[in-house]
């Protein structure tokens, strides 16, 4: 016999006055392999026109629908009603502006992060358009794929406690992005530049080990490899500079 | 993600200035982390040795008599050791505590969303049929049980200090009894009502431990071969062993089992 889903949602619309913060209750037919987007997108259809709430490919790929279900903060729509309780509470992300309701902006984060960390290939070589490509090793590429994988939905930033109290720390997904391009032989950064940038309190020694972000990555990126190797590198790499100044 | 290959780290090109302010706050990040992290290890192996030796009263007055003779007289090491742990103590306390918010309300925040949010392994399923049941995140209370026992240890841990420090180097005028410890002196200590404190100092001082050792592990070694399940194994390992070895310690030196395995 099919459940009937109670919702509990987070309800508040910041632009709209005398808006309190709230909890609206819902309830729902529960139909074979709903999932929790489709079934936001039921309650918006027939109870509440203007629940807000972000979604863009209902294919877990986009990043957008990342909300905190039932306590734990994950994509909606890789998110089945099967696997959860008669009751589902939905909260929006901590951490991240609210627009309103579920829906957080987690854009303006992630952009100020990127740029912070200049994410991007640093190189001086100058582009040749008709040159052959260089080629990577396989293993390499890999790596490198793996940290891309990240599709910045904000789970790993909502979960993490050093992040809700340093709002400066970069985070999984920062480290994780800092890692993508230690790993990538064509970006020339040098141990020097690498160390200024992570080696420090917002930065790999800001983590203090919660594992949270490792345990609710819906993308299962190896975050915990990333920042060991960093970390290592950052104990590593000050001898290089050390040395490096003594010769100067 | 295992063994990656250090080969592909790009070799150093200096375009920063190495007396600039970022390389200087970047090293002292380093070196404070590098500080807590080996007081921390440095500690945690001390605890391991310092319990072992500590339940040789499992075995009778005259085992205990005997590892606290060799340890005192044999090889005057207890001395030594004791000035450099009450050293590494009170540097580790210092710069490992550096990471505790420094305000309640950061603090409450931190353990508001360690019970709230939901314990979420990897192959994290909720029951269907129950109803929700948030459970804190292990790992993210783990840290705040960290915090909470080192306190409980700096408190105990230096009355403990100040006590080792007296008897090492005095004979607590029992008669006959040479300076320093024995087991005679150890039990009418604990049976006399120690066995309260050093019950809470040992179950603090084990679980800030082995929690200590397991996120030293992960934050070091997790692209190692030895990856985050081996460091959680290994820091259950930890804490039940020392937990029950440090419990049967105290029921025989409080002389509840006197010489439990004599």
């Amino acid at each position: 016999m099919a459940r009937t889903l109670t919702f509990k949602i987070f309800r508040y619309n910041p632009t709209k006055e005398n808006d309190e913060p709230h909890i609206d209750t819902f309830e729902l037919e529960e139909t074979p392999r709903l999932n929790l987007f489709t079934a936001l997108h039921r309650i918006r259809e027939k109870q509440a026109p203007d629940l807000m709430y972000d979604f863009v490919c209902r294919a877990g790929i986009c990043g957008s629908c990342a909300m905190m279900i039932n306590g734990r903060p994950t994509l909606a729509c890789r998110t089945l009603t099967a696997d959860l309780a008669d009751t589902i509470e939905l909260y929006p992300l901590p951490f991240f502006k609210l627009l309103g309701d579920l829906s957080v902006d987690t854009g303006v984060w992630f952009h100020d992060m990127a740029k912070r960390l200049e994410s991007w290939i640093h190189t001086t070589k100058e582009f040749d358009p008709t040159a052959e490509e260089e080629r990577m090793d396989n293993a390499t590429a890999n790596k490198i794929y793996e940290s891309e994988r990240c599709i910045e939905c904000g789970c790993c930033v909502a979960a993490c406690a050093t992040a809700q109290v340093y709002p400066d720390f970069l985070g999984a997904a920062g480290l994780n992005r800092v890692g993508r391009f230690m790993f990538d032989p064509r970006d020339t950064r040098g141990e020097q530049e690498w160390f200024e940038l992570v080696s420090t309190d917002i930065g790999v020694f800001g983590c203090i080990g919660m594992m949270a972000c490792d345990d609710v990555c819906p993308k299962d990126l190896p975050l915990l490899e990333v920042f060991s190797y960093i970390r290592r590198k950052m104990n590593s790499g000050v001898k290089v500079a050390v040395t490096e100044m003594d010769l100067t | 993600m295992t063994g990656i290959d250090t080969e592909l780290y790009p070799k150093a090109e200096t375009r920063h200035s190495q007396t600039s302010s970022a390389f200087k706050k970047a090293k002292k990040a380093l070196r404070d982390e590098r500080i807590s992290g080996l007081t921390g290890a440095f500690l945690a192996m001390f605890i391991w040795g310092h319990l072992l030796a500590e339940s040789s009263i499992i075995f009778g007055k005259e085992t205990y008599n005997m590892v606290a003779n060799f340890m005192e007289h044999t090889i005057p090491m207890a001395q030594p050791v004791l000035f450099i742990v009450t050293i590494a103590f009170f540097v580790h306390f210092i710069w490992a505590s550096r990471k505790i918010p420094g305000k309640l309300r950061d603090r409450k925040r931190m353990l508001e969303l360690g019970e709230k949010l939901q314990q979420s392994s990897k192959g994290w399923q909720q029951d269907p049929k129950s109803d929700i049941k948030l459970r804190s995140h292990f790992e993210t209370s783990l840290w705040i049980t960290q915090v909470r026992t080192g306190m409980i240890v700096l408190a105990a841990g230096s009355f403990h200090l100040v006590l080792v420090t007296w008897n090492l180097f005095s004979d607590m005028g029992y008669v006959g009894q040479a300076i320093g410890y024995t087991a005679d002196l150890t039990v009418s200590r604990m049976s006399s009502g120690l066995w309260i404190l050093y019950s809470v100092l040992m179950v603090s001082v084990v679980a800030h431990m082995a929690i200590g050792v397991y996120r030293l592990l992960v934050k070091w070694f997790a692209d190692t071969w030895f990856v985050r399940n081996y460091a959680k194994a290994f820091f259950y390992l930890l804490f039940t062993f020392y937990i029950v070895l440090g419990t049967i310690t105290i029921l025989s030196a409080s002389g509840v089992w006197e010489g439990l395995l004599t």
